[in-house]
């Protein structure tokens, strides 16, 4: 579910809401997005751990086809032996309802689809609470995420990040011949496991996780956080 | 002997996992396994031999992943493994009798509306397949682990048009008995059976116990033989490896049960081994095949929506041109949001199933079929009626039409039966027969009970069911033909009595030249329901015609506890004392500033009391919207509140225009703007956003969608003597095909000017690519369309 009174804040910060008076209708609009979005969202998700191994100035995961190209996966991952690749979706009615609203209610399409996103987003910070959970036993944690198509790792793996995952058969995730990612609303990442007792790095525009969706991060603006 | 003469006999059993042993043998995770078709073929040939030991029957292919698209960046051609493919299990087999499945799985993308990969690219990926595996002497075809009912289409289409061999298809569902697209069990039998395959079913995603509710709902309702193909349970990860927990004795349990409970073509899949199967065959010892009497279902669908016609349902029949002047615009001018908003509100005024009629004689009727059903299926999931007296059309409309539809309409006639009835059967759908021939709608109810005991019989010939076809007895006029109304009652009655198939009604032409039509309809549709009438078709936005039909449903025992029927009116009653909105009328003017969008209709209709049209527009609508801009420039609102306003004004002009002469109409366009998302790309939220806007200032937008290719941004731009065109791309690997867009526009007619907008686009990157200029909002686009166009 989403945490109505957390998100709702997110929710508004992607709309581009600053400190502009919220009028009672847009306000509703929320709420019966955050609805429906609750109602219409099939959360899937799969993951796995992959031992790293660093070659020829690439990453590989062992047991794996899959090369991790690019100096900015080489930094995030730079303090990890192991990471974990996830891939998570909401499914086709959020999608589905988001192209109906499109055809009459563009208000309703474009809050829909930041709820969505808003969505997505916390069932990867939920799925990624999860697996430190298990890892703190053994003093061990999560760096943040890392997508495809964030800084120069290619958004082209996509169909191979999901095959090693084996995604299209265990959630039904799929990419398009350009990569796009279908359900729309879906996130694949890496996270590198690293000890407890190393600090997670601030977050820059280019190692936020919602670099690619975010409104701020078009121009010379960050969001700040 | 051949397969099916086998699957007329017994039981067949199939392999087991193909993935799951060469991973154990070393296969890396997400490496491509047919390619060791080629490459290791001797541990391929040892798999296939483990299992035709164990006792398979049917082994099948290493051929899951050999299609274009997956083997792209493999090195070998769809040729080569299925060449490779078939050698293996050839060599496996030797002399002894068993078979050879081609195996085909899903292409990996998806099909529009979810994904972007068109269903004739499927069908054609998917052809290729079958032409090499045929080629190579496969003795079945395997479509399995579909979860796309739309793809599995394509698929069977491409087997059963270019192979005589058996088609068996499977698809994959969860625990909640969808697939992950959302195709229901029903839908599934429906369209498969329908497109004439020889065994349908499941495999993959679930283990055989979590499987068998789905397999007993299966059992249930196909006519043709049930296949599944289970994995070895649920899947675990342990260590990074994928690890399934059945044993193979638990398994052949499983096995058996199915069987007894009607299943006739059983196997394995993730996670199942040549033990496996050996435990099943074993198990099979004795087995009593159950026959299995299915039960006729009169059932029109798509893959998320089956709407059984086990009552009286409602036929939305607006999307038809035949006396409506916008509608007839609409069609020539290709503006199909108009067409999709038709059929929004039938759907939200309860139709159960929508007629689409797009016959004008000034349009492409084929191409317009196939786009306006692919429009409504890409956001309703409501069954259509494909209807046209044109075959061609009906043909083109069933094949992209993704469900099980009816079809609109055959007569008595020779002609019409013989050329419209195989192409019914060919796609599965229902048909309606109308009840008259070369002579005409014969005046007595028994002639024409006898003109649809020849379109059923002919039907028959061509194996189409009962349970497919609606016999249509046509209504008469009450003004011209008063004696002929009672005549249609008394055939409806017959034609249920005597030929036990479901009747359809299009009610509304009884009241044609009489006052009061409403209570004519309401009174001959409830009249119709008496005498059996199935399907109406009627206008369900009319009220009364709708609450006849909810009263009927109570009346006749089908709206069970009335739960319908008090809901429709409780919430009636409800709406009328909740009023939400201010009770004191605001003006237009303001009405747009708060973007309350259900006012704008009402308040545009009191101004056009005593103000010209073009009054409203220049005193209420333009400053308000450009209040409306300045205040979203300064940061005063934000986004959902410039597009609510947006949508307020839309509606308002909605009326306006509805006032204005043709002359006032031109007055008031700023001319043609066409917007695109471009190829590859199918983000648009942004560029619908824009269109809203630009509509707003009168700018009249050819909106080409999304993924659109360059070719046709050119050949439009030229067609509709555009001079600005929007461009959108959210990707940076698309922004290379706005790029390429540009470059063609620009050397077709160096006077096209260009903007972009899309997230990540900057002033520096628009220029980098040649764009004229960079709207970095839809406010921003306005402006842009002001200073080139006015």
């Amino acid at each position: 579910m989403i945490d109505t009174l957390k998100n709702k804040a997110e929710i508004l910060r992607y709309l581009g809401h600053g400190n502009q008076e919220i009028d009672s209708i847009t306000d509703r609009l929320i709420d019966e997005s955050i609805y429906e979005i609750n109602c219409l969202k099939k959360e899937k998700s799969i993951y796995n751990f992959f031992h790293i191994q660093r070659w020829n100035g690439e990453i590989r995961l062992d047991n794996s086809n899959l090369r991790l190209r690019g100096n900015d996966i080489k930094k995030h991952l730079n303090k990890s032996e192991i990471c974990i690749l996830m891939a998570v979706t909401l499914g086709h009615d959020v999608d589905t309802r988001i192209r109906y609203y499109e055809k009459i209610d563009m208000t309703k399409a474009l809050i829909l689809d930041t709820c969505a996103t808003v969505a997505i987003e916390e069932v990867c910070d939920r799925l990624c609470k999860e697996i430190s959970n298990v890892l703190v036993k053994d003093n061990r944690k999560l760096t943040l995420r890392y997508s495809p198509g964030y800084g120069d790792l290619p958004i082209e793996i996509q169909k191979e990040f999901l095959g090693v995952l084996g995604a299209e058969k265990v959630i039904g995730l799929t990419a398009s011949t350009n990569s796009i990612l279908i359900p729309r609303k879906s996130v694949t990442a890496i996270a590198g496991v690293i000890s407890t007792d190393i600090e997670v790095e601030e977050n820059s525009c280019l190692n936020c996780n919602k670099y690619s969706i975010c409104n701020f991060s078009k121009g010379d603006a960050s969001c700040g956080s | 002997m051949g397969v099916r003469d086998y699957l007329e006999e017994g039981i067949i059993v199939f392999d087991g996992a193909m993935g799951t042993i060469l991973q154990d043998k070393g296969l890396k995770i997400g490496e491509i396994p047919e390619k060791l078709n080629i490459e290791s073929p001797e541990i391929i040939v040892e798999t296939h031999k483990k299992y035709i030991e164990s006792g398979s029957k049917i082994i099948t292919t290493n051929t899951f992943g050999a299609n274009e698209l997956k083997l792209k960046n493999s090195g070998y051609t769809v040729e080569e493994i299925i060449h490779g493919a078939v050698k293996n299990v050839k060599k496996a087999i030797g002399t002894k009798n068993v078979y050879i499945a081609l195996d085909i799985g899903p292409i990996g993308e998806l099909l529009e509306p979810m994904g972007t990969l068109k269903f004739e690219e499927a069908y054609n990926i998917f052809k290729n397949q079958i032409i090499q595996g045929v080629k190579n002497g496969v003795d079945l075809i395997l479509i399995e682990t579909m979860t796309d009912l739309y793809e599995a289409k394509a698929a069977i289409l491409a087997a059963k048009e270019n192979s005589n061999l058996p088609v068996f298809c499977t698809m994959s569902f969860e625990k909640d008995k969808r697939t992950f697209t959302g195709c229901s069990i029903l839908s599934m039998v429906m369209v498969l059976q329908g497109l004439g395959v020889d065994a349908l079913g499941v495999n993959c995603s679930l283990g055989p116990k979590e499987l068998e509710p789905i397999v007993e709902e299966i059992l249930k309702i196909s006519k043709v033989p049930v296949m599944v193909q289970a994995n070895a349970g649920l899947p675990s990860i342990v260590n990074g490896k994928t690890i399934f927990n059945i044993s193979p004795e638990e398994f052949a349990l499983y096995g058996r049960r199915f069987v007894e409970k009607g299943v006739r073509i059983i196997g394995g899949c993730c996670g199942t081994t040549d033990k496996h199967i050996k435990s099943l065959v074993n198990g099979l010892d004795n087995v009593l095949v159950k026959e299995i009497k299915y039960c006729p279902i009169n059932c029109i669908c798509t893959p998320t929506n089956s709407v059984i016609i086990n009552g009286v349902k409602v036929i939305g029949e607006r999307i038809n041109p035949t006396g409506k002047k916008a509608f007839k615009d609409a069609l020539v001018k290709g503006n199909i949001d108009y067409i999709l908003k038709e059929a929004i509100v039938q759907v939200e005024s309860g139709s159960d199933i929508l007629d689409v009629n797009v016959g004008l004689p000034e349009i492409d009727e084929e191409e317009t079929m196939v786009k306006v059903i692919k429009e409504i299926q890409g956001v309703l999931n409501i069954p259509l009626q494909i209807d046209s007296t044109n075959p061609k059309v009906i043909e083109k409309g069933l094949r992209i039409y993704n469900g099980k539809a009816i079809v609109n309409s055959v007569n008595g006639e020779d002609k019409s039966l013989d050329s419209i009835l195989p192409i019914v059967k060919k796609y599965g759908a229902s048909v309606i027969g109308l009840t008259l021939d070369e002579r005409g709608i014969p005046p007595t109810a028994l002639e024409r009970f006898k003109i649809a005991e020849k379109i059923v019989k002919r039907a028959k010939e061509y194996n189409i069911s009962e349970e497919d076809i609606y016999i249509d007895c046509l209504t008469l006029t009450a003004a011209a033909q008063q004696e002929g109304v009672k005549e249609t009652l008394k055939a409806i009655e017959m034609v249920k009595g005597r030929l036990k198939v479901k009747t359809v009604l299009g009610v509304s032409n009884v009241s044609f030249g009489l006052p009061n039509r409403e209570l004519l309809n309401k009174t001959f549709l409830a009249a119709s329901i008496y005498a059996g009438l199935d399907l109406a078709i009627i206008n369900p936005m009319n009220k009364e015609m709708m609450d006849t039909i909810i009263s009927s449903r109570v009346l006749w025992d089908e709206d069970k506890g009335a739960k319908e029927y008090i809901n429709s009116f409780e919430s009636i009653e409800d709406k009328s004392n909740s009023k939400d909105t201010q009770d004191i009328k605001e003006d237009l003017f303001n009405i747009i500033l708060k973007g309350i969008k259900e006012e704008a209709k009402d308040a545009t209709r009191r101004l056009l009391t005593y103000k010209e049209p073009l009054n409203i527009v220049n005193e209420y609508i333009i400053p308000a919207l450009d209040l409306i801009g300045e205040r979203y420039e300064n940061g005063d609102i934000f986004l959902p509140q410039l597009i609510r306003s947006a949508e307020t004004v839309k509606n308002s002009f909605e009326i306006i225009k509805e006032d204005l002469s043709i002359d006032s109409k031109e007055q008031i366009s700023k001319g043609k703007i066409i917007l695109a998302t471009v190829k590859g790309d199918i983000h648009d939220i942004g560029k619908n956003i824009v269109k809203v806007l630009l509509e707003n200032y009168n700018y009249e937008i050819i909106d080409l969608g999304k993924d659109v290719p360059k070719e046709k941004i050119v050949k439009e731009a030229i067609k509709n003597d555009v001079k600005l065109i929007g461009l959108s791309a959210l990707m940076t690997t698309t922004v290379k095909n706005m790029e390429d867009t540009i470059k063609d526009l620009k050397e077709e007619n160096p006077e096209f000017v260009v903007m972009v907008g899309g997230a990540v686009l900057n002033h520096d990157y628009a220029n980098m690519i040649n764009a004229d200029f960079y709207a970095k909002d839809a406010r921003e686009a306005v402006n842009i369309a002001r200073k080139v166009l006015g």
